[in-house]
């Protein structure tokens, strides 16, 4: 386990100083990840000028449940981008070396890529997120903070263990595109808002079928004790644990039929 | 020892049969029908320790499906491969240490790092300890030449450096078995002589390799047993003088005449089974014999009865001829089988 | 595309009529069309994409207006506002600019400047070719969301006329921002970036996720300055009736004017672009 995180450090710092050689793209990235997450927010803040809540929803409480996604969306850009990979590698053969390295292949492949937008969504996510705190009027106690803090940490492992389970479609699909886990992220963006708003169906989805609003709409609700079901959030830890293994279950389902390139 | 083991040895590949459009897609989720491509056919081989194997047979015969079989890429469909006593697709990592693999069309170095950067990676992954690393990198850059390559990214390396860059990455951990394929394809002369001796020398050490090559060179000089596959399945395995005498037995005699001859069929009767050509516009004739049916003396005893000869070479088939037979997909075994008519012009091997 | 000037003196090159170069384009814009299909489990899989975002969109208006009306706008406007966004920002999706950054990265777009077909036409009858499948299954989706959150308004009589024009000048409008982001591939390398700051300018500034009347003055401003305007809110807000006469034919005057100007625009980005190509080696 010390051997494996160790490894995966050396193999993001490799990537880190590979992709800095393009400093260019660094700066790039980063006013767009700005713009991005800015737009939305100027979204949120145009909408609640004309009205004074959204389901008992107020501006500052949706600025929490989205400076989460920001934040958890800037992790796993930073910490686990690789999976956003999986389309080409395995398509076009690149898994093949992978394989014959003596390192786990999911660990590899995870941090073959560093997003140089995860600082930007992480510097805008963090002011939201302070700012919202201050404004959400909420009552500090030890024990609120505890949870906080616990609930938070292991929101970003929802996004990425769910970014690994949709992209590991690419063993199935073939493509070297990635528009079908990209559309199961879109979905994912549908926890910006609180999930209170969504009809049933949807709120099925997004809490129990691809559980993405544990990356930012529960851990929001525990946080906050906000919604009639605040007590959810406290099984953020669980849902993460059960996403990072669904992700694994499907690699390894995916190696068992990966055919390489070529013959 | 048998370092590899691999028992009926079966992949098949499983493609989609779509028609086109949208309709065509909507119709396979309902239908799911798919055209099977059986890639590796039953096979089965075993590699002692410090052997050389040669593994050659036209393209698409499934000679990389077996190399990715063999080091655990694959999951074959049916049959069973140990490699130094594991199964390497049930652990990979346990199979990665004790191997070392060599793409020819593809690199295992990091591309926008330094080669010394991917080397110290995969020091790492391998876990090999400062003084291991420095030892075996040191003999590695004395031995491929590439102590002036450790600080260029590898993005920016030519074919030739990036080949020998990717041997050192491969051979960083000294495995007892080195997969290569197609490591040459691509390579000039110069660099090709270099490979070729360093593979002769870590062959001399004792570690067992096998090769997946076009280069006939290659194999006769580094490789000890050759192991022929088509459509999937092995059609001869053995020593490479063996292969010869399998599959070109024939030689052919050459003769340079005094004066063109009236006919020439008169040595056909004497030689039954030989083949008699004419060839330099009329002042030469080329025999094509089987020696098990016709010793050389009887050939020449045969020619001299008819004509009047000057000078004479005897021609025997190399493994490249079978190579390139294996390759042209001609390769019917026995002599009935006449030879493309090789040019006269060929070294007498 | 040259004028069909005959010159009397070269009698072997003959310049190809305006007929002939009219089915060069005709031809890319059909290949085009046809790739799409070809790749059409992908491009289903982006439509998914973007629906799902109008979807969500749908869902917090409503409950935005569940209350009543905001700003002037109810609950079937609204939902006729985001569908009419929404299919008018299905059109020039990412393939154009996609192929285009792509070709240019790689070097290939030297292959193009040797074409007897001019560069930025070609590009717009791809994005033609792409728009009838892009605008089909974006009117499919569009009709499939109105029936599930329970029908849309028809187009508004007084304004149908602008909003005809308007729906017309959309794709060539939101061609000329998308050309003009991926001719910067020429000096930045990095698509992807450029890509996603295209995509959020467009996002906040044509209206097409919050009619702009809900900005502040001074934000409003902004966006009368800017040529995005016209790739959502010009021909929604027609759609919906919320601007009629005078006004209505002001606006879509400003569209037709981005149209134009940044067609022109890029045209000389691409001037720049390719004479840098031609005299750096690309």
């Amino acid at each position: 386990m010390r051997r494996n995180l160790w490894l995966y450090r050396r193999c993001l710092g490799a990537q880190l100083r590979a992709t800095l050689e393009y400093e260019g793209d660094f700066w790039i990235m980063s006013v767009a990840a700005l713009l991005t997450q800015g737009m939305g927010i100027v979204f949120l803040w145009a909408i609640f000028r004309a009205i004074p809540q959204i389901n008992g929803w107020r501006f500052w409480d949706v600025v929490l449940i989205y400076s989460l996604v920001a934040l958890t969306e800037g992790i796993a850009v930073l910490l686990a981008q690789g999976a956003w990979s999986m389309a080409v590698t395995v398509n076009l053969g690149g898994l093949d070396t992978i394989l014959v390295r003596p390192y786990s292949p999911l660990l590899q492949v995870l941090s073959s890529q560093i997003g140089m937008n995860g600082l930007g969504n992480l510097a805008l996510g963090g002011s939201l997120f302070v700012a919202a705190l201050l404004h959400v009027g909420v009552a500090w106690s030890p024990g609120r903070i505890a949870t906080a803090a616990f609930v938070l940490a292991f929101a970003p492992l929802v996004k990425i263990g769910l970014n690994v389970l949709t992209n590991c479609s690419a063993f199935w699909l073939k493509t070297p595109w990635s528009m079908f886990p990209f559309a199961f992220h879109t979905l994912g963006e549908l926890a910006r808002y609180p999930i209170s708003i969504y009809g049933v169906v949807v709120r099925v989805i997004l809490s129990v079928v691809l559980p993405y609003a544990f990356m930012s709409y529960f851990p929001a609700t525990a946080v906050l004790s906000l919604g009639s079901s605040s007590w959810l959030g406290v099984l953020t830890p669980v849902a993460a644990v059960w996403c990072l293994l669904l992700g694994r279950w499907a690699f390894r389902r995916g190696l068992l039929r990966y055919e390489s390139a070529g013959s | 020892m048998a370092r590899i083991e691999a028992d009926d040895l079966r992949k098949v590949f499983r493609s989609p049969d779509k028609r086109p459009g949208l309709a065509g897609s909507l119709r396979h989720l309902v239908e799911r029908r798919y055209s099977e491509k059986v890639a590796v056919d039953g096979i089965s081989l075993r590699v002692d320790e410090g052997e050389a194997v040669a593994y050659v047979g036209p393209n698409g015969a499934g000679k990389s499906t077996t190399i990715k079989l063999l080091t655990g890429i694959l999951v074959p469909t049916s049959g069973e491969v140990r490699v130094n006593g594991i199964v390497p697709h049930r652990n990979r990592v346990e199979n990665a240490r004790g191997i070392g693999v060599v793409f020819g069309q593809r690199t295992s170095l990091w591309w926008d790092l330094a080669v010394r950067d991917s080397l110290e990676l995969l020091r790492d992954m391998h876990g090999l300890s400062t003084a291991e690393y420095w030892a075996n990198l040191d003999r590695l850059v004395e031995m491929l030449g590439i102590g002036d390559l450790l600080s260029s990214t590898a993005r920016r390396l030519s074919l030739g450096q990036r080949m020998r860059a990717d041997l050192a990455a491969a051979l960083l951990h000294d495995p007892p078995i080195v997969y290569l394929d197609e490591p040459t394809i691509g390579l000039d002369i110069e660099v090709k002589d270099r490979l070729r001796a360093f593979l002769r020398q870590i062959v001399a050490e004792g570690t067992t390799l096998v090769l997946t090559t076009h280069d006939l060179g290659e194999i006769e000089d580094v490789c000890s047993r050759l192991v022929i596959i088509d459509h999937g399945r092995i059609v001869h395995d053995g020593g490479l003088r063996q292969v010869i005498e399998t599959y070109a037995r024939e030689r052919v005699m050459h003769v340079d005449l005094a004066a063109r001859p009236v006919s020439l069929a008169g040595i056909a009767t004497r030689l039954a089974g030989a083949t008699v050509i004419e060839e330099r516009d009329g002042l030469g004739v080329a025999v094509t014999f089987d020696p098990l049916a016709h010793t050389a003396g009887d050939v020449l005893t045969a020619i001299q009865a008819e004509l009047q000869v000057v000078d004479l070479r005897i021609k025997e088939p190399a493994i490249e001829d079978v190579v390139r037979r294996v390759y042209a997909g001609q390769l019917i075994p026995g002599p009935d089988d006449s030879p493309d008519d090789s040019p006269d012009d060929s070294p007498v091997r | 595309m040259t004028a069909a000037v005959t010159l009397p003196s070269a009698p072997p090159r003959r310049t190809p009529t305006v007929r002939q170069t009219l089915r060069a384009y005709r031809a890319m814009g059909r290949a085009a069309f046809r790739s799409l299909v070809a790749y059409q489990t992908s491009f289903l899989f982006g439509l998914l994409a973007t629906t799902l975002a109008a979807v969500a969109m749908l869902y917090l208006w409503r409950s935005v207006l569940a209350a009543g009306r905001v700003n002037g706008f109810d609950w079937p406007a609204m939902k006729a506002y985001l569908l009419v966004a929404f299919v008018a920002g299905s059109l020039v999706s990412s393939y154009v600019d996609y192929r285009m950054a792509g070709r240019i990265q790689q070097g290939d777009v030297a292959m193009d400047l040797v074409r007897p077909v001019d560069y930025q036409r070609s590009r717009l009858a791809e994005a033609l070719g792409f728009g009838g499948y892009e605008l089909g299954t974006g009117l499919v989706v569009a009709a499939a969301a109105a029936a599930l959150f329970g029908g849309v308004p028809a187009p508004a009589h007084r304004s149908l006329g602008a909003f005809a024009v308007s729906a017309v000048l959309v794709l060539p409008l939101r061609f000329g921002i998308v050309y003009i982001s991926a001719l910067v591939v020429f000096w930045t390398r990095n698509y992807v970036g450029v890509q996603s700051a295209r995509i959020a300018l467009i996002t906040l500034f044509s209206g097409s996720l919050v009619p702009l009347s809900f900005f502040p003055g001074w934000l409003q401003g902004l966006a009368a300055a800017l040529p995005f305007a016209g790739m959502a809110s010009t021909p929604a807000l027609l759609y919906i009736g919320r601007l009629t006469g005078a006004d209505a034919w002001r606006d879509v005057g400003v569209q037709a004017a981005w149209t134009v100007g940044l067609w022109w625009l890029g045209r000389a980005m691409w001037r720049g672009a390719s004479r840098q190509l031609t005299v750096h080696g690309g």
